[in-house]
C-alpha cells in the first residue's frame, strides 16, 4: 500500500524524517510509536501527500506521489481517510452532517451542500447503520459539540469509514481520553479496519495499546526508524529503550 | 511600563485634542438659553406626544400614530432591504477576500484577495450619509439611492469582517476534507459552516446598526424617523421628538435583543428534550432531535421582511423621470471636474486648486476631524473603564466566580443604572445625539465629542464587561474572596490580564469614531463634515468630491493603523 524509499523531510534547517525506508502492505495494521517530535505526524503527512518529501520517494499503491498532478493526488486522497488528533469535526453541525463530510471528494461542493441542508433519507439510513457499528447511533441528530470527547472520536471514526477508504491514517486519535476509553476506541478502530480490509496506520503514545492491538509496531526517534517488527518480548525491550522517559509504562517496567 | 506610557499618551492626546478643537471647559456650561432649552427638551421626555402638538394639524392630517408607524416602518424597511443587498456583497467579498478556501495560493489569488479587501475598505471608508448625499446629488431623491447608500458601506464592512472571521475560524474540518480529496470550495464548506454562527451574529449586529443608519438618513431627507425628529425640532415640538426617539430606541433594542438570542441559540444549539435509546428507529430519532422554533421563525420573519420591504415600494426608481435623472447625473458628472479645469481645460490646474483648498481649510479640517474622533474614543474608553466597577457582573455580584460580594442595594441599583445607560447610549445614533446636544451646548465641539463618547462608551462598556466576566484568572477570585474591594480587584487582578483585549476594543472603536467624525461636522461645526455640507449646499461638486476623498483617506488610514495595532496586540 505505502512504500517509502530513502525519504528525507526537512522543515527549514530541522530534519523531521531522515532516510526512511518502509513498506506497509495492504490491509496491514501498523502502529507508529515514539516520543514527541520523533516524526510520527510528519510520516503520516507524507502518506497522503499532505506534505511532500524533501528527497526520496513516497509511493501509494505503486504510484509515486511526486509524479501526480493536483487532480490525481485528490483522487488518490479520496481513498485515504485521515483522523487527526483534534478530530476536525464541525462543532455546530449534527453528527450525520459531520459523517457526510467524509465523502466530500465524491460529492463535490453542491453535493455536500445538499447533504448539509437536507440529507436524503437513504443517506441518513446508511449513516445510521454506520453509527451503529461505532456504537452511537442514538446520537445521529445531535450536535457534535453536545457529545462527550469519546463520542466525538467515534464520530470521527464513522466519518473516516463513510469515506470508504482503502487506508486510514490516525494521528494520536486517543491522546485526549482516559486509558479505558482509549483502549475501547483503538479496539474499535482496529476491529472495523480488519472487517473492512482497510490498511490502518495509527500513531500512539501508549505502549500497552500498541502491544495489545498491533502486530507491527514501528518505533521512531529523531526522524529515524529504530524498531520495526512484532511487539514480542524482544521487541518490547527495544521499545522501552526507545521510549525513555517520554513513554512511561508501568506494565513494561514490571 | 508599556501600559503606563499608553495611559499617559492617551491623556496627552486627549488634552492636545481639546486644544486643537478649541473645546474650552467653560463651554461645558450651557448659556441661559441653552439651559432653558435643555430643561424644556428633557422635561418633554417625561411626556412623549401621543398626538400632534400643533392642534391645527390634528383634524387635517393623518393620525399621529399612523405617522409614527409609517416612519418606523420606513426606518426598518430601508435597513432590512439595504442589508439584504449588503449581505450579498458581504458574502461574495468575504469569501473572495479570505484565504480559507485556497488549498494552494497563487499570485492571482493573492492579488484577488488584496484587491477585494482594499475595495471593501474603500466602500466602508465613505460614511453612508455621504454616500446618500452623493447619490441624491447625482440622481435626485429616490428610495433606491437611499437604500444603496447604506448597502455599499455595509457591504464593504460585512465583506471585511466576514473574510476576517473565515480566516480566523477553525480550519480543522476543512483540512480533514482536503486530506480526503475534497477540492478547494467543497472543503471550504467545513470552515464556512463552522464559522456560520459568528457570521450570522455579526450580520444581525449590522442589521441593528442599519436601523440606526436608516434613521440618520432622515437628516438628509429620507423619510425615516430621523427626518421626523429633525422636522419636529425645527417646529419646536419637543414632545413629538421624544415619541420618535423612544420608538427608534425600542426598535434598536428589539433588534439587539433578537440578535443576542439568535447568538445564544446558535452557539449553544438545541438539546433534544427526550433522550432516546439505542433501540429507537431513525424516524423516532429524527422526531426527537433538538429543533428551535425560534430560529425557524427568525428565518421566516427575516425572509418575509426582506420580500415585503422590496415589494412594498412602488417607486424604487425615483420621483423624477428617467430623463431628469440622466440630466442630473450628467450635470453632476461634469461638475465633478475641478473648477479651474472646467474653465481652462487644462488638468495641470488641478494641483494648484487642490493645494489652495487644502491650505485654506482642508488640512485644518482633517486635523480637527482626527482629533475629534480620537478625543471621543479616549473619553469613551475612560468612561467605560470607570463604569466597569459597577457594570461588570463579576465585580457587582461576584456570581461568575461563586464568591459572594456584598454589594448592598444602592450599589446594585447603581450597577443596573450604568448598564441601562450603556444600553441606551449604544442604541442612540451618534448623529442624532450630536444634533440634540448641539441645541443645548450651542456650536461647540464638546457636543460632538460627547455624542461620539456616549454612544461608544455604551459599546465599550459592554465589551469591557465581557472581558472582565469571561476572565477566569484565579488571582481575581482570591482577591474577591479575601475581601478586596472592587477597584482593587479591577486594578490589581482583572485589568492587567484583560488590558490588551480592552486596548484592542478601544482601537476598534477609534476607527469607527474617526469614520463618524467625518460626518458630524455636517451639523455645522468646523471639521471635514462641515466642508462637505458647505460644498453640497453651494453645489460645488468638485469640492464635495475632494472632501469626501479626503475623509475616506483619513478613515482608510485609521482602518489600517487600527488593523496593524490590533494584529500586534493579538500576538
Amino acid at each position: 500500500m505505502f512504500t517509502l524509499q530513502s525519504v528525507e523531510l526537512r522543515y527549514g534547517g530541522t530534519v523531521a524524517l531522515d532516510g526512511l525506508d518502509l513498506d506497509i502492505k495492504s490491509g496491514e495494521q501498523v502502529c507508529l510509536i515514539g516520543p514527541s517530535g520523533a516524526g510520527k505526524s510528519s510520516l503520516l503527512g507524507l502518506l497522503n501527500g499532505r506534505t511532500a518529501a524533501t528527497s526520496g520517494h513516497v509511493s501509494v499503491e505503486g504510484t509515486d506521489l511526486a509524479k501526480l498532478s493536483g487532480k490525481e493526488l485528490q483522487k488518490l486522497r479520496s481513498r485515504i481517510a485521515w483522523v487527526p488528533q483534534d478530530l476536525g469535526l464541525v462543532s455546530s453541525l449534527r453528527v450525520h452532517q459531520n459523517v457526510a463530510c467524509g465523502r466530500v471528494a465524491e460529492k463535490g461542493f453542491w453535493g455536500l451542500l445538499r447533504s448539509l441542508l437536507g440529507m436524503r433519507a437513504s443517506e441518513k439510513a446508511v449513516i445510521h447503520e454506520l453509527l451503529k457499528r461505532v456504537g452511537i447511533e442514538e446520537k445521529i441528530f445531535q450536535r457534535a459539540d453536545h457529545l462527550s470527547g469519546g463520542q466525538q472520536q467515534r464520530v470521527a471514526i464513522a466519518r473516516a469509514l463513510y469515506q470508504q477508504p482503502s487506508a486510514i491514517l490516525a494521528d494520536e486519535p486517543v491522546s485526549a481520553v482516559d486509558p479505558e476509553r482509549a483502549r475501547d476506541l483503538v479496539a474499535l478502530l482496529s476491529t472495523l479496519a480488519k472487517e473492512e480490509g482497510v490498511t490502518l496506520v495509527m500513531s500512539l503514545h501508549d505502549l500497552t495499546l500498541a502491544r495489545q492491538f498491533f502486530d507491527r509496531v514501528i518505533g521512531l526517534r529523531d526522524g529515524r526508524v529504530v524498531f520495526d517488527g512484532r511487539a514480542d518480548d524482544a521487541g518490547v525491550r527495544d521499545l522501552y529503550r526507545l521510549g525513555g522517559e517520554a513513554m512511561p509504562d508501568p506494565s513494561v517496567v514490571s | 511600563m508599556r501600559r503606563r506610557w499608553f495611559l499617559l499618551g492617551g491623556i496627552a492626546l486627549f488634552v492636545l485634542g481639546l486644544w486643537v478643537l478649541k473645546a474650552h471647559p467653560r463651554e461645558l456650561v450651557p448659556s441661559e438659553g441653552g439651559r432653558q432649552l435643555a430643561s424644556d427638551f428633557f422635561g418633554a421626555a417625561l411626556r412623549p406626544a401621543l398626538d400632534y402638538e400643533d392642534r391645527a394639524i390634528r383634524s387635517v392630517g393623518e393620525p399621529f400614530a399612523t405617522k409614527v408607524a409609517k416612519a418606523a416602518w420606513l426606518t426598518v424597511k430601508y435597513a432590512v432591504v439595504a442589508m439584504s443587498l449588503a449581505l450579498i456583497l458581504g458574502i461574495f467579498g468575504g469569501v473572495l477576500g479570505s484565504r480559507a478556501w485556497w488549498t494552494r495560493g497563487s499570485l492571482f489569488l493573492t492579488s484577488l484577495r488584496i484587491g477585494v479587501r482594499l475595495l471593501a475598505t474603500a466602500l466602508r471608508s465613505v460614511h453612508e450619509l455621504i454616500w446618500a448625499i452623493l447619490f441624491l446629488a447625482a440622481v435626485g431623491s429616490s428610495p433606491f439611492a437611499a437604500m444603496l447608500a447604506m448597502a455599499l458601506p455595509y457591504g464593504g464592512t460585512l465583506a471585511k469582517v466576514f473574510s476576517e472571521l473565515l480566516d480566523e475560524a477553525d480550519q480543522g474540518a476543512a483540512q480533514v476534507m482536503q486530506a480526503g480529496g475534497g477540492r478547494g470550495f467543497a472543503a471550504f464548506l467545513g470552515t464556512a459552516v463552522g464559522a456560520l454562527p459568528d457570521l450570522l451574529t455579526y450580520a444581525m449586529y449590522r442589521l441593528e446598526c442599519a436601523v440606526r443608519s436608516s434613521a440618520v438618513l432622515g437628516f438628509v431627507g429620507v423619510p425615516t424617523l430621523g427626518y421626523e425628529i429633525k422636522v419636529s425640532f425645527e417646529d419646536g415640538h419637543y414632545h413629538e421628538i421624544w415619541t420618535f426617539v423612544f420608538v427608534l430606541l425600542l426598535i434598536v433594542l428589539f433588534f439587539e435583543g433578537w440578535g443576542g438570542r439568535i447568538r445564544r441559540m446558535l452557539v449553544q444549539g438545541v438539546v433534544p428534550k427526550v433522550n432516546l435509546g439505542k433501540k429507537s428507529t431513525l424516524a423516532e430519532l429524527w422526531q426527537a432531535r433538538g429543533k428551535s422554533w425560534f430560529l425557524r421563525l427568525t428565518l421566516l420573519s427575516l425572509v418575509t421582511l426582506i420580500a415585503v420591504g422590496w415589494l412594498l415600494e412602488d417607486s424604487w426608481g425615483a420621483t423624477l423621470s428617467y430623463e431628469q435623472r440622466m440630466a442630473n447625473l450628467s450635470r453632476f458628472w461634469s461638475e465633478l471636474v475641478p473648477y479651474p479645469v472646467r474653465e481652462s481645460g487644462d488638468w495641470g490646474d488641478t494641483w494648484g486648486w487642490f493645494m489652495g483648498l487644502m491650505r485654506e481649510e482642508g488640512l485644518v479640517a482633517l486635523w480637527r476631524t482626527f482629533h475629534l474622533g480620537t478625543a471621543a474614543a479616549l473619553l469613551a474608553g475612560a468612561v467605560a473603564l470607570l463604569g466597569l466597577v459597577l457594570s461588570a457582573r463579576t465585580l457587582a455580584t461576584g456570581s461568575p466566580r461563586e464568591v459572594r460580594v456584598d454589594g448592598g442595594r444602592l450599589r446594585s441599583l447603581l450597577g443596573k443604572g450604568v448598564r441601562v445607560s450603556a444600553v441606551l447610549g449604544r442604541s442612540a445614533p451618534e448623529y442624532l445625539l450630536a444634533f440634540l446636544l448641539l441645541q443645548i451646548f450651542g456650536p461647540t465641539m464638546w457636543a460632538l465629542i460627547f455624542a461620539l463618547a456616549i454612544h461608544n462608551s455604551g459599546i465599550l462598556s459592554r465589551l469591557g464587561s465581557e472581558v472582565i466576566d469571561n476572565n477566569r484568572s484565579g488571582a481575581a477570585t482570591v482577591m474577591i474572596a479575601s475581601g478586596g474591594n472592587r477597584s482593587a480587584t479591577l486594578l490589581g487582578a482583572l485589568l492587567p490580564t484583560g488590558f490588551n483585549r480592552m486596548v484592542l476594543f478601544l482601537f476598534y472603536r477609534w476607527e469607527t469614531c474617526i469614520r463618524e467624525a467625518t460626518i458630524l461636522g455636517m451639523l455645522g461645526v468646523g471639521s471635514l463634515g462641515f466642508l462637505i455640507s458647505e460644498a453640497r449646499v453651494s453645489f460645488f461638486y468638485d469640492e464635495l468630491l475632494l472632501w469626501i476623498i479626503m475623509g475616506s483617506l483619513l478613515v482608510f488610514i485609521g482602518d489600517i493603523v487600527s488593523d496593524l495595532v490590533r494584529l500586534r496586540l493579538k500576538k
